[in-house]
């Protein structure tokens, strides 16, 4: 040990008279930008799905309702509050929020004596509310999948020339992939019409558990098939996923559950009626309604019979959906098992021709009336009349049986909505079998933002072949001096309802184009055909604005009465599913009601 | 390679299981009890196994087994051994290897503690390790709740209320199931 | 020059579990508690000393003060939710837990990551690592009332505690490397702030070596004391700079690359004499490499790319049934996670192997025996000991 090693420590007296480097006031020391504080929520932006209260392992999230916030489609209404005697700043929950509206500030200095304090709402109030700095994820969310698993489709040129089937389905590993998306919050639920159990049969496909999958879609659905293809799938557009991404493909993985499920094994599943209870219903009319209360009445053990007048059963679902969309034997296997069942089905049977309405009422405990919209609606422009004007829904119907139908070189299809579509698209088929190529004009009222039709049918009218000008007026269908339809004259469309909401379309008269075609077809909406009704049971129902007025319950005013479906509500398959629930389930009261009384 | 090498040549002197590779230099191996100690003082003494690296158990309830995993590593090439040896789960036993590495002594302590699984002749096996009084199920044991023990033991601060979003929005949206 | 030779025949012989016969009625022995409240204890923990004069005779340690269960809490927790959990094993170099953690994950879940995230997670083992030396130093001195050490080390360790603060939006559970990757990127002008702290480090090293390495009283206190003979060193468990003080360069980083170690220039620092001076100079020396390949790291990471990978959805994570083991070089030796995975949701059982398991254990039991009350401070915090690995 020499001197030097006793000397050497005192030269850090040199730092005797250097600034002190601590902070005298640490209070209200700013943090660094990323800093993860108190927590920030847009409250216009946040969608209360609860994902945040999911991922949060000590449990420090509640979902609470907040005073000024409406639950409403794709908004549960609920925002996050947080109990920061719990919160550990991992931040997992901005990371996995599925809009991006759950942030942190970087304020972290806060002195409280009262511990309820920190159990807060936060975007309500606090000071930091608005800051700019604190923690945000970087990018889009990376906790769960922001892109839709592709789904294959026949192309554009190999599907033109026939009615196959379009879409191919999903794969196992790709269903899989798509259901890893969900996030289980359950807000496309209450979007749905019949309040299927989404998360759960989406859960259902992750388990690979199809059996459990097809048992979750009976529930609230017999057309689980039908609608796994052509439901108009309005679940999707409340899916929390599509804030910053795709929303998950809820109709597509319906369809993959019962395409995994083999048909003997799908009736194995659903299982026997109930003990017969000794009622008979009878239904008229075999589409979606009808066959939906049919299922669950005959499932409860009471005798159902369904009348229809056309030679198959499925209503608009065979006769207005294209088989490229819908093939024939995907329906035929969900009204297989509604029929197994017990269901009976009288095709052929047309009530007012075959069986009278009186005689329905007699022979049976109850009647439900769910006869559709099958009539095409004209747009009674001049020239309407005659040879060569079709209704899309007639022909739709020719198409089906399998009748032979005028195909015309090139034509042209009025109307936007999803019937519109698929006329345009079933003619341009036919069109390419016969002629070797398409012509098809589509005009609507609508600028193609509004269209009523779905967008995929839109971008594949489009790849058809399918020549689409929106906003134009139909003013009159041009015949030669034959009497030959040679086209049709719009107006440009400036607006088509009035200051009240009315609808009375304003043209610009100055933009006046004649479309080309030998036949034009009329698909601008349909009406019920009440005249099964006659005269004195007419006369005695209570009506409303055309169509049979009917309760919250769907009774009519006559108590043997219901009626559901399209003829009364509409608009769509799944909703006819979720109104022949609801009229089974009054019918079932009623009979119920009726039990007691006796 | 050389793992599967090695695994060949100790196969020849002791009845060892698949091997189980995870990557190059981990791998896994199965012995029965009775020939753990073998393999242990071969691989040390033999084959460059000098580190322990750790010891601990996996409570396989589901099967009634308790697995241990002596995790051996030889640092010069590096390789890592996971060996494993399955207990009964209802006599919890093993044999103490303190006398090949003293340090194993804390590792038995602990699982005798936390796992109930003894290690007879291991230096102060029955010591209180970690916990102190405890009368409970040994708490690493996958039958021992510690969700419920922990809301046995500490109060929740009241006045937390939570909602599901889908059946609050049914209540509010289609409150009759339609 | 003071060598103290003590003279063991005075005491009782051990029995075969290594304890003594030691009767307190003589009066002769006195129990003295040495934590768990004790400037001199890393840490919550405590030594139960028997000492005879101020010789100490045996010594056993006690831990338990904070043990949360840590290991049963993650088998209750999904994949992601173990994630904010797992730093909080350790506090002074959390960052160990988060690697060799989301390290397992994506080893049983066959993820591959970025190689942007490789290098950052690199920098953040190696920030953890300096911050972890700048409490050993500080409280190598302390325990040998040195206490100027501690205040500048803290100091320092606080600069880089805004730069940990600044890249990952925290000051000591960072929570920063998830499975899959890291959370982010370097922030604008990162690595001129970052060489102003290791800049202003050196210089406060500098003075360490002054005041502490070059004085006469930390040398005579500390060179020849606590010696762990390298024969101890694999019975043991001996890792690290422990072991690197008694010339075995045992090194993960070295001896095992993991991340992108085997793309930096560095060299472990090794010293011979196994004693606490050894152990405090090897750290010394480890600091400094540190220091350059924090600089090295950024000077040669990419700018830019991808943070992190593809991972599945995080809320229904389900790994396939494994296991595996990831390890890594911890600013005390061997720190890995032993990770079973049985096909479901969460985590069969995960096993945390940190390096004070061994060193705080059984070796410090060993090492005690023939020491000096004074210099049991000395000797624990020489072996860098962590209590919250033993108990997790």
């Amino acid at each position: 040990m020499g001197l030097r090693e006793v000397l050497t420590p005192f030269t850090v007296w040199k730092h005797v008279f250097d600034e002190p480097v601590t902070i005298k006031n640490p209070i209200g020391r700013p943090a660094a930008d990323r800093y993860r504080g108190f927590h920030q929520n847009d409250m216009a932006s946040c969608i209360g799905c609860g994902t945040c209260e999911a991922i949060c392992q000590n449990a420090a999230i509640d979902m609470v309702p907040v005073d000024g916030i409406e639950t409403r489609t794709g908004d549960s209404g609920l925002r996050p509050q947080i109990d920061y005697g719990r919160c550990c700043w991992c931040a997992l929950c901005v990371d996995v929020c599925m809009t991006g509206s759950l942030t942190m500030s970087n304020e972290y200095t806060w002195v409280d004596t009262d511990p309820d304090a920190f159990r807060f709402v936060p975007g309500l109030e606090e000071p930091w509310k608005d800051d700019e700095e604190g923690y945000e994820r970087e990018g889009k969310r990376v906790l769960s999948g922001i892109e839709r698993i592709h789904m294959e489709e026949m192309p554009p040129e190999t599907r033109i020339s026939n009615f196959e089937e379009i879409v191919d389905g999903y794969s196992r590993a790709e269903a899989i992939l798509e259901a890893d998306r969900c996030v289980e919050c359950g807000l496309c639920v209450a979007t749905c019409p019949a309040h299927m159990s989404i998360p759960d049969y989406i859960a259902a496909v992750r388990d690979q558990d199809y059996d459990r999958g097809l048992e979750i879609l009976y529930e609230t659905n017999p057309f689980s098939e039908v609608c796994g293809r052509v439901c108009t799938h309005k679940c999707e557009t409340s899916c929390a996923a599509l804030h910053e991404g795709d929303p998950i493909a809820i109709r597509w993985l319906k369809r993959h559950i019962v395409d995994e499920v083999p048909f003997d094994r799908r009736l194995e599943l659903i299982g026997k009626p109930a003990a017969p209870t000794g009622r008979k219903v009878a239904i008229i009319g075999a589409g979606p309604a009808g066959l939906t209360a049919a299922f669950d009445l005959a499932r409860a053990g009471h005798g159902v019979v369904v009348f229809e007048a056309l030679s198959h059963a499925g209503g608009m679902m065979r006769y207005g959906i294209p088989e490229y969309r819908l093939p024939y034997e995907a329906l035929d296997r969900d009204i297989g098992v509604i029929e197994a069942m017990g269901v009976e089905i009288r095709t052929n049977c047309r009530v007012g021709r075959d069986v009278t309405m009186d005689a329905l009422r007699r022979d049976y405990d109850s009647v439900i009336l769910a006869i559709g919209l099958n009539m095409g609606r004209s747009t009674r422009v001049p020239g309407t009349e005659g040879p060569g004007v079709e209704k899309a829904v007639d022909l739709l119907r020719r198409i089906t049986d399998g009748e032979e139908v005028p195909v015309p070189e090139r034509l042209v299809v009025i109307g936007g909505g999803n019937v519109a579509m698929d006329i345009a698209r079933s003619m341009a088929r036919l069109q390419m079998q016969k002629y070797g190529r398409v012509g098809v004009t589509l005009t609507a009222l609508e600028d193609i933002d509004h269209f009523l039709a779905d967008r995929e049918e839109i971008v594949e009218s489009r790849e058809e072949g399918v020549q689409i000008f929106d906003a134009r007026g139909p003013q009159e269908v041009v015949r030669d001096e034959s009497g030959a339809v040679t086209g049709l004259r719009t107006w440009r469309v400036k607006s088509i309802f009035d200051a009240d909401g009315r609808f009375a379309p304003a043209y610009d008269e100055g933009d006046e184009q004649i479309h080309e075609g030998t036949m034009v077809i009329e698909a601008i909406g349909q009406m019920a055909d009440t005249s099964l009704l006659e005269e004195a049971l007419t006369e005695a129902l209570e009506w409303n604005r055309g169509r049979i007025r009917i309760d919250g319950a769907f009774r009519t005013s006559e108590p043997w009465l219901f009626a559901a479906g399209d003829a009364v509500k509409g608009p769509d398959v799944i909703n006819a599913v979720a109104d022949g629930h609801r009229v089974a389930r009054t019918v079932m009261d009623e009979l119920a009601a009726r039990e007691v009384m006796q | 390679m050389e793992m599967r090498h090695l695994h060949a040549l100790l196969k020849q002197r002791h009845s060892l299981g698949q091997l189980e590779p995870k990557g190059g230099k981990l791998a896994f191996v199965t012995v029965p009890r009775e020939n753990l100690r073998g393999l242990l003082t071969e691989l040390r003494d033999v084959h460059g196994f000098t580190h322990l690296v750790l010891l601990t158990a996996v409570d396989w309830m589901e099967d009634g087994l308790f697995q241990l995993t002596y995790m051996l590593n030889n640092r010069g090439r590096d390789m890592t051994l996971g060996i494993r040896v399955m207990l009964d789960r209802q006599e919890a036993q093993g044999d103490s290897i303190h006398d090949l590495w003293p340090t194993a002594a804390t590792y038995q302590r602990e699982l005798k503690e936390m796992f109930g699984i003894d290690f007879p002749g291991s230096p102060r096996i029955d010591e209180e390790f970690i916990l102190e009084g405890w009368t409970d199920l040994p708490p690493y044991r996958r039958d021992f709740d510690s969700l419920a023990y922990s809301q046995q033991t500490y109060a929740e601060r009241p006045g937390r209320v939570t909602h599901d979003p889908r059946e609050y929005m049914k209540s509010k949206l289609y409150p009759d199931g339609v | 020059m003071f060598n103290f030779k003590p003279d063991r025949t005075q005491y009782p012989a051990a029995d075969a579990d290594g304890k003594l016969e030691i009767d307190l009625e003589t009066g002769k022995y006195l129990k003295l508690w040495q934590g768990p409240n004790h400037p001199g204890i890393t840490g919550n923990m405590s030594v139960e000393l028997t000492v005879c004069g101020d010789e100490v005779v045996e010594g056993k340690t006690h831990v338990g003060y904070l043990h949360r269960g840590f290991e049963k809490l993650m088998e209750r927790r999904t994949f992601i939710q173990v994630f904010p959990i797992v730093c909080r094993v350790c506090v002074p170099e959390p960052d160990f837990n988060e690697y060799c953690y989301a390290a397992a994950v994506e080893d049983l879940a066959g993820i591959e990551v970025p190689e942007y995230a490789t290098w950052m997670r690199t920098l953040i083992l190696e920030m953890g690592r300096f911050n972890s030396y700048m409490m050993f130093l500080g409280g190598i001195g302390g325990a040998l009332g040195l206490g100027i050490t501690g205040q500048w080390m803290t100091y320092v360790r606080d600069l880089m505690l805004d730069r940990f603060e600044e890249l990952t939006g925290a000051r000591i559970y960072h929570m920063f490397i998830l499975p899959g990757g890291v959370r982010g990127h370097l922030p604008e002008g990162f690595e001129a702030r970052m060489e102003e702290v290791l800049s202003t480090a050196e210089r406060y090293l500098d003075d360490i070596d002054k005041v502490m390495f070059s004085n006469s009283v930390f040398k005579t206190r500390t060179k020849g004391v606590g010696v762990i003979d390298p024969k101890l060193f694999e019975p043991y468990g001996v890792t690290g700079p422990n072991a690197r003080a008694g010339g075995v360069a045992k090194d993960l980083r070295k001896d095992s690359p993991y991340l992108v170690y085997d793309q930096l220039d560095f060299e472990v620092a090794t010293a011979t004499d196994s004693d606490i001076f050894a152990r405090a100079t090897v750290r010394r020396g480890d600091v400094q490499t540190s220091i350059d390949l924090i600089r090295q790291i950024l000077r040669k990471m990419p700018k830019d790319g991808p943070a992190m990978a593809r991972i599945p959805n995080v809320l229904h994570w389900k790994i396939p049934r494994g296991e595996t083991y990831i390890k890594g070089e911890c600013s005390r030796g061997e720190y890995g996670y032993y990770l079973v995975t049985d096909g479901t949701g969460y985590p069969r059982r995960i096993n945390v192997r940190g390096p004070s398991y061994t060193h705080a254990m059984a070796l410090l039991e060993h090492l005690i025996p023939g020491t000096n009350i004074s210099d049991v401070a000395a000797l624990m915090v020489s072996l860098h000991t962590y209590p919250p690995e033993i108990e997790r």
